[in-house]
Order: structure tokens, then sequence, then C-alpha cells
């Protein structure tokens, strides 16, 4: 059963690590803005941001022995916090991208549409939690 | 959410336009791209995206439209252009953001594009 936090939305979700999941992350994230009470554009900027981060971890991480990775999601201190943990240790793209070169935006991006980025990566794998505060 | 498609226009004498709607994200940005690969195969170097219908881009949407214009550049004749409406602002934000502007030509309505390319010819 789910954990529920002060969100009404479930805290965990495991989503099979294939890109045709990544619409239901993105409803995920949604729902999370919405009940944290983001407005529009910062809830669509935060939701641009998990897209971005759940595709880096099909694209370049590895997912658990289910093949799933893990989202989860909490409200401290006024602030969404967003984490997005799979079994990989990808490399962080090079930044910034050369001219001509189809590859390296997406942290750039989710740079500039949350207040903080974060990469950890350990034994376990690699964890980006994405954080954004209310206006 | 209307789904991700991509309805495709060739004339004979103007740039094939291609009109994207609903969400472009890593599932479907591998179909765009095998899109625009086979209308440059087929030799139509000069390529038209309206995104005005498009309701999401995602980076590796992103990177296939910019690697596009950048190989089409380097032809003597190719293009690949962009046109969204103003009134899409959840497009021309992420373009802004990325930087989109600075490597390839965003227009807002066919008509302008068309005017630019038929001027530049």
């Amino acid at each position: 059963m789910a954990v529920q936090t002060e969100l009404s939305v479930a805290a965990e979700l495991r989503m099979d690590a294939r890109a045709s999941e990544l619409a239901g992350a993105r409803r995920y994230a949604a729902e999370a803005a919405a009940a944290f009470g983001l407005e529009a554009d910062a809830g669509y900027d935060f939701v641009y941001a998990v897209n971005e981060a759940v595709t880096n971890a099909i694209r370049h991480g590895s997912p658990d022995e289910h093949g799933q990775i893990l989202l989860s999601v909490r409200a401290a201190e006024g602030r969404l916090v967003l984490s997005v943990h799979d079994r990989g240790n990808f490399a962080l793209p090079t930044w910034p991208p050369r001219a001509g070169r189809e590859g390296g935006r997406g942290f750039a991006l989710m740079e500039r549409l949350v207040d903080d980025v974060q990469v950890r990566v350990d034994r376990q794998g690699t964890t980006v939690t994405l954080t954004t505060a209310r206006m | 959410m209307p789904a991700f498609y991509i309805t495709e226009d060739v004339q004979p004498d103007g740039p094939v336009v291609l009109a994207v709607s609903g969400e472009i994200d890593f599932e479907v940005s591998p179909r765009l791209s095998d899109c625009i690969d086979g209308h440059i195969k087929a030799g139509h170097v000069r390529l038209m995206l309206d995104l005005s219908e498009a309701s999401f881009i995602d980076s590796t949407a992103i990177g296939v439209l910019a690697g596009a214009a950048m190989r089409l550049r380097k032809s003597s004749d190719g293009s690949l252009v962009l046109v969204c409406n103003v009134e899409n602002r959840k497009i021309m934000r992420i373009f802004e953001i990325a930087g989109l502007e600075s490597t390839v030509d965003v227009y807002h309505s066919r008509e302008e594009a068309f005017a630019d390319l038929a001027a530049a010819c």
C-alpha cells in the first residue's frame, strides 16, 4: 500500500524504465505539483524537469531487478522535493553542449526550471533530486 | 491530451511542411527523427516544422531539431525552420530556455516563414 504524504499523492512511484511510461511520470509530477499548490507555470516547469530526470534514468541509468526506477516526492519547509533513483552510475553530460551536438541539454534545462538540482551517485545508484519552492 | 502525430505536406516547389502535434517526449522523438531523416534521404532538404499544436517538447526532441538544422545548413540549399504560434506559450518558453532560437530560425506563422524563405531564394 502506498504511503501517503501531506501532498495527498503517493509518496513513491515505481515505474518500468521504459519510454512508454514517461507520460505516467509526468502525470505523477503534475499531481504532486497541484497538491503542493504550485501555480500553473511553475507546475509545468516542475513536470518538465521531472520528465528530463526520468528520461535520463531510462536512457543512461540502470533499473532494479524488476526493470523499474523509483520516484519519490515529499514536501519540506515550503519546498516540493522529487527524487528519481536508478541503480546505475551514469556520468554527467558535459555542459555546455557543443554546437550541433544533439544531447546534453537535459540538465541545463532542469537547472533553469527548478530551484535546485542535486545529483548523488553512490553504491546504491544515481539519485537526481529536484527542488522547487512555492512562490 | 492530444496524441503525438505528424502531418506531412510535400509541395513540389516549396519546403516540406511537417505539422507535429501532441506531446513530443523520448518515447516518440525517435519517430520524429526518422521522419526528418527520411525526408532528407529523399532529397527534401528544405523542411518547415510547425509545432503550434504540440503541447510538450523534451530535450531529446529539441536535440533532434537542432541536429537536423545543423546538418541541413551544411548542405548548399538545405534548411530547417520552425513555426510556433506565439499563443503556444509552453513550447515558446522551452525554445527560449533551451536557447533554440540561436540555432534554428523560429517563426510565429507558416505565412511568415514562407515569406521569409521566398525572399531568401
